[in-house]
């Protein structure tokens, strides 16, 4: 079973968080929280686009 | 009341599931894939059930009430031509504009030439599945969305954002409609999540069927990457959408990837590789799969006889029955076989002499499931289904 394809972009990914973190030079607060919640949002953009390819 | 359609939901789930797991319910469960039939049964068009997703709600919500079925599926008709219109999708034809608005919607295909995808964008769609689905694939789809590297526009922008808000409520308001159906019917939710085998999806949306045939010969390894990349996303997307109790199954639902429409070698080499371990996969996260197979699939059963003992839910369409059970009544539940000619012209003494036939075939042991060979439409006739319900229910006792 293939995990992923050759980009480092696993399922449910659009945007990975590392991509992400490098644009926010310095995190005060929980980066926990941060990761969490853009990856929550990103991974409805991956829902969109392979909703569309494959139910509609 | 409240307490009696609970006890019904709960006997009518463990008759469903019993079958599921091929072992022998208190009686054969009845499952109807009923999509436009519920828009005629509840005095609604093609259109009206489409175009509305709520209409379509109420009108299987209807049936379930109506009809004593142990489960149905929520919303059959499923495409929601309101979010299609939404993002801007070619590929539909439309009820009530580009068909007539009681006739059901279609899928278009691009000729060969103007597929969503060209045979040299391999490499691409190999290298970043959801990439190449953002930046290539969706601008060529969507009237709408603006292809990447040029200026967006208004258009552009309202497509991401009414169809993302749009498939959002949609997809939320099944949640609602599974507790009515629960609450008001008693009626089970018949499947949750939805899988497409990577082969069939580029047949469907990519390549094209007529793109994806000469690939087979001119880039065979082009197409097995191709496969391969997709069945990580597509695993993924399965699971998404699966069943968090694991009591009914992942739609799966089985295109042009069997033979005539491709070689029984090419079933071998790109097909059922890349299909194979998805099915393995979801099984090992505990969830079945069920195997719409539409059309027939005949040819491959020996295939699928390689899966895991009740890790599908194999539904029969144009196959013969009887060399289906054969094949593989012995390792999982089999539904269907009901041919959807007979519910449209036949008459109800026609259907109960098949339905007859197809339990004594196939429901002797357990493990069967009673639906229709393929998705019931507006052309069935309501006393046909009323004689396959009814039917069933008395012939069909353990």
């Amino acid at each position: 079973m293939p995990q992923k394809s050759k980009t480092d972009k696993k399922p449910g990914v659009c945007i990975p968080w590392e991509e992400k973190r490098k644009e926010i030079p310095k995190i005060s607060g929980d980066e926990n929280l941060i990761r969490k919640i853009w990856q929550g949002n990103d991974a409805l953009a991956y829902t969109y686009i392979w909703h569309c390819l494959l139910s509609f | 009341m409240a307490k009696d359609m609970e006890q019904l939901y709960a006997e009518r789930l463990k008759r469903y599931v019993t079958a599921m797991r091929n072992e022998k319910p208190d009686m054969i469960p009845i499952r109807p894939f009923v999509a436009e039939f519920t828009a005629k049964y509840a005095g609604y068009t093609c259109q009206e059930v489409t175009e509305d997703y709520n209409n379509a709600f109420v009108a299987a919500r209807k049936c379930a009430a109506d009809f004593d079925w142990d489960a149905a599926v929520s919303n059959m008709v499923y495409v929601w031509t309101g979010l299609t219109q939404a993002i801007g999708l070619k590929y539909y034809g439309v009820p009530g504009i580009d068909v007539p608005p009681d006739t059901g919607f279609q899928y278009l295909e691009p000729p060969e030439e103007a597929a969503f995808m060209k045979p040299n964008e391999y490499d691409q769609l190999i290298e970043d599945p959801t990439g190449f689905l953002f930046n290539v694939w969706l601008p060529r789809v969507s009237t709408d969305v603006t292809e990447a590297g040029r200026p967006t526009s208004y258009r552009s922008n309202l497509s991401f954002l009414k169809g993302g808000m749009a498939m959002l409520n949609y997809f939320n308001a099944f949640g609602t409609q599974n507790e009515l159906l629960r609450r008001e019917s008693g009626t089970v939710s018949a499947i949750s999540g939805i899988l497409k085998a990577p082969f069939d999806i580029l047949a469907d949306k990519l390549r094209g069927y007529l793109g994806l045939i000469p690939d087979l010969f001119e880039r065979p390894d082009k197409v097995l990457a191709a496969c391969e990349a997709l069945m990580p996303h597509l695993l993924h997307v399965a699971l998404s959408g699966a069943d968090p109790e694991k009591n009914v199954p992942i739609g799966f639902w089985m295109h042009r990837g069997c033979v005539p429409f491709i070689s029984q070698k090419h079933f071998d080499t790109l097909y059922w590789p890349t299909l194979k371990p998805v099915i393995e996969e979801i099984w090992a996260h505990g969830h079945q799969v069920l195997f719409y197979a539409e059309g027939s699939w005949d040819a491959h059963l020996k295939s699928f006889a390689e899966l895991p003992d009740a890790s599908i839910v194999y539904h029969v369409d144009r196959g013969n029955i009887l060399d289906v059970h054969k094949a593989i009544g012995h390792k999982f539940c089999i539904s269907g076989g009901i041919p959807n000619y007979l519910l449209a012209a036949g008459t109800p003494d026609e259907v109960r002499d098949c339905c007859k036939k197809v339990i004594d075939t196939a429901a002797g042991d357990g493990g069967y499931i009673m639906d229709a060979s393929a998705i019931i439409q507006n052309d069935a006739k309501t006393e046909n289904i009323k004689a396959m319900t009814e039917f069933t229910r008395e012939y069909g006792q353990y």
